[in-house]
């Protein structure tokens, strides 16, 4: 069967002491705790893996420990000609290690495998494990003034009348950034709030001049907690609205994820139809996510014209996803065992009429875009993301497509319908920002291809079936969908009374964010929003403000730490020295 | 550059005068959800399958009445009430603008159902319009008249007495009468 190859190889390397067998694809091996960074590393270097996700989990009411699941999906290195597994070998194999409560230590596998960095960061965050030899050790999720003894995820931690307090913001600890050693180099701060950005990020940029030098950034000021919201209060019925909550843009391939997922679990197969609107209704949030990014980059480099151009055609897509689902972005049709709602002849014809409006207006915009040398130059040799660097980052989506490297998740571990379609993966060599764009413009064109084959091919079997199933406690499964953004991961463990255990999320910008500090590295500053925008969040300035003394003719920034420090004491005025 | 001037003189104007004329939204649009005050039989089925609570279904603090409840401000537009009412009191309507002008309590819409009294212990349990539903459904169901009868006593007793009546048929042996 699938997997046993590797777990084989794995068996000659590492002591296994248990393999247990999830879905068709997906195994998990129990490994001694000394042998985890070797295994990982094994499967991800020797045998050609790439990181999916990874997920710690309480299971002291299970079996007195807490454990750790490293999913990894076999598809090959990737990085030349060849090297690939083949196609009927492809699976994912998980490593799984239990840690005592008492010492709640763990050996990192970050020096070995550096695609682990943000899931060990976090581990420590949600559950208080510590990775011990993990480079860098400080908060990933919560925020800075968080109590030092509180972990959330862990079953018997939060109890909402203990809620910290928060702090002052005055009062709050101050991030230590990863500073590059060095003379000259300036601090420039951009975010964590900006007009035109729906979503606060902090990128501290360090630059010699106008050039960057190495970035660090500090994320999650919205996280909200929705993993610990469906553990404690929510069953499927629900879940699956909350998961196309995750994202305002990708949320329906959450949606899926999350309830195949569950499906998984306890191998429930859903009925070919409604395979087949997953599949096109995944693939419509496709061609307007990709519409919107290729639009921003437009934007972001000032090209209005070719923005509002390709918002237009935007729009048809949005008028696509009402018109089969009733919805213009939450399509809210995935439960468990099926979908809600089925599509009718007049709407598949209607479907195609659209189709063909945004394939050819698409052809049209994008040529404008081409013959347009000063964008060009905008787009040509920016934000290069290095072979290498992907290979040990397990970027996902069109970040990693665009360094030519052929991993998406509709072909490596055809889900749903995929399995039925023909379709080319799009992969650009180059791996700067004009490579992920065309990736982006290749894929609407086979998007458009995929949902009119599935019209084609979309037998006339019920949407849903009898949700007679029956919800088997500790039972978990990984389900792995690919959004616009690239592969989500969700992880299910199912626990009893129709509810979840354990719900691990993970989101396609999650496996992109560590890489991006390498794709800034030797870019100037005004490229910097740029770079940002490849992997489709935003960047902003609110945290500086620039003093200009007009007699004078002396400018001077103040830093956030700065007006914190005057506004607390009203002493030493920063403006002093201007004057 | 130019080629991108040329499209737009090929697509011309494409904004639409809204909000000066309606938009017009596809024919299964997912908007607000529509309620029939009169269709509405109270039997809570909306508000169990609600995802997100956006729907109550309780009696006031007094108990005489039965109170259905929906704030907008909490609905998702899913449907999920739309598909499980029996009597299509709740359907999504077409109607997207939402907004209110500083009042909260705009946004919530309120039904006030009669409720049914036990005939045993003369506390509510349910609403007056389930219970008739109720019949409706069974004298539609091809039932004798002699246990419809039965049925119209038994439908207006509260689940606590049916429980009450039952637990003392199996002590006392013999049968409990509902009238």
């Amino acid at each position: 069967m699938k997997c046993d190859k590797f777990i084989e190889a794995l068996g000659q390397r590492v002591k296994i002491l248990e393999v247990t067998r999830q879905y068709e694809d997906q195994v998990t091996a129990l490994v001694e705790l000394s042998d985890l960074p070797e295994a990982v590393r094994f499967l991800y270097y020797d045998m050609g893996g790439y990181l999916s996700t990874m997920i710690p989990n309480d299971e002291r009411s299970i079996n007195k420990h807490y454990a750790l699941y490293y999913a990894l999906s076999m598809e090959g290195g990737k990085m030349f000609e060849g090297d690939e597994i083949a196609q009927d070998e492809k699976c994912f194999v998980t490593v799984k290690v239990l840690i005592s409560p008492d010492s709640l230590v763990f050996p990192s596998v970050t020096p070995l495998v550096p695609a682990c960095v943000w899931y060990e960061r976090e581990a420590y965050d949600m559950f208080g494990l510590i990775a011990e030899g993990l480079p860098d050790k400080r908060r990933l999720v919560l925020s800075d003034d968080w109590p030092d003894n509180l972990f959330p995820l862990r079953k018997d931690a939060m109890d909402y009348r203990f809620r910290p307090d928060m702090k002052e913001h005055y009062m709050e600890p101050e991030y230590d950034f990863l500073r590059p050693d060095g003379t000259g180099i300036t601090d420039i701060p951009l975010g964590p709030l900006h007009i035109t950005a729906d979503e606060p990020g902090h990128f501290r940029l360090f630059c010699d001049g106008d050039t960057i030098i190495d970035a660090d950034y500090r994320l999650f000021y919205q996280h909200r907690g929705m993993e610990k919201l469906a553990e404690n209060r929510m069953n499927y019925d629900q879940m699956g609205y909350l998961a196309e909550r995750v994202c305002g843009i990708c949320g329906y391939a959450h949606a899926i994820a999350c309830i195949e997922a569950a499906e998984k679990a306890i191998n429930l197969e859903i009925p070919a139809r409604a395979q087949a609107i997953r599949v096109i209704c995944s693939e419509i949030e496709r061609l307007h996510s990709h519409l919107l990014n290729i639009g921003l980059a437009c934007e972001v480099t000032g090209n209005y014209n070719a923005f509002m151009h390709i918002f237009r055609i935007r729009e048809y897509s949005m008028k696509l996803a009402e018109l089969v689902t009733g919805g213009r972005k939450t399509y809210g049709n995935v439960v468990m065992g099926g979908l809600r709602r089925d599509m009718t002849g007049i709407e598949i014809k209607e479907s195609l009429r659209i189709l063909k409006i945004i394939e050819t207006q698409v052809d049209e915009v994008w040529d404008a875009v081409m013959d347009d040398q000063r964008q060009m130059k905008r787009w040509k040799g920016v934000g290069i993301l290095d072979k290498q660097v992907a290979r040990d980052f397990s970027p996902v989506g069109p970040n990693i497509r665009g360094s030519g490297i052929k991993r998406d998740t509709r072909y490596d571990h055809p889900y749903d319908f995929f399995k039925q379609i023909e379709f080319n993966v799009d992969v650009v060599e180059g791996g700067d920002f004009f490579a992920r764009e065309m990736v982006r413009y290749m894929e609407l064109k086979s998007s458009v291809s995929i949902i009119r084959q599935c019209f084609e091919l979309m037998p006339q079997t019920p949407i849903i079936i009898d949700p007679t199933f029956h919800v088997k406690p500790e039972n978990y499964a990984l389900a792995y969908v690919e959004a616009p953004r690239g592969e989500n991961v969700h992880w299910i463990m199912q626990g009893s009374a129709q509810k979840v255990f354990r719900w691990r999320c993970r989101a396609a910008t999650y496996n992109n964010w560590p890489s991006l500090r390498f794709q800034f590295r030797g870019n100037t500053i005004a490229d910097a929003a740029l770079i940002v925008c490849s992997l489709d969040p935003c960047y902003s300035c609110t945290e500086r403000v620039t003093v200009v003394d007009i007699k004078s003719k002396k400018s001077k920034i103040l830093t956030n730490h700065d007006l914190k420090e005057f506004s607390k004491t009203l002493k030493n005025s920063p403006m002093k020295d201007l004057k | 550059m130019m080629k991108l001037l040329d499209i737009s003189k090929k697509y011309g104007e494409i904004t639409h005068k809204y909000p000066f004329e309606p938009y017009k939204v596809a024919d299964n649009f997912r908007g607000k959800p529509a309620y029939i005050y009169d269709l509405c039989i109270g039997c809570a089925a909306c508000g169990i399958a609600c995802p997100s609570n956006a729907i109550t279904v309780a009696f006031n603090d007094d108990k005489s009445k039965l109170i259905w409840e929906f704030d907008c401000g909490r609905c998702i537009f899913c449907g999920r009430c739309d598909e499980v009412c029996p009597t299509g009191a709740i359907k999504l309507s077409e109607e997207f603008e939402l907004a209110v002008k500083f009042d909260k309590s705009a946004l919530i819409q309120r039904g006030e159902l009669d409720v049914q009294y036990c005939t045993q212990c003369n506390k509510p349990f349910s609403a007056k319009r389930l219970v008739k539903y109720s019949f409706e459904c069974l004298s539609k169901a091809n039932v004798s008249e002699k246990r419809l009868e039965e049925a119209k006593n038994y439908l207006c007793v509260c689940p606590t007495c049916k429980k009450t009546a039952t637990v003392a048929t199996f002590t006392s042996g013999k049968e409990m009468v509902i009238e």
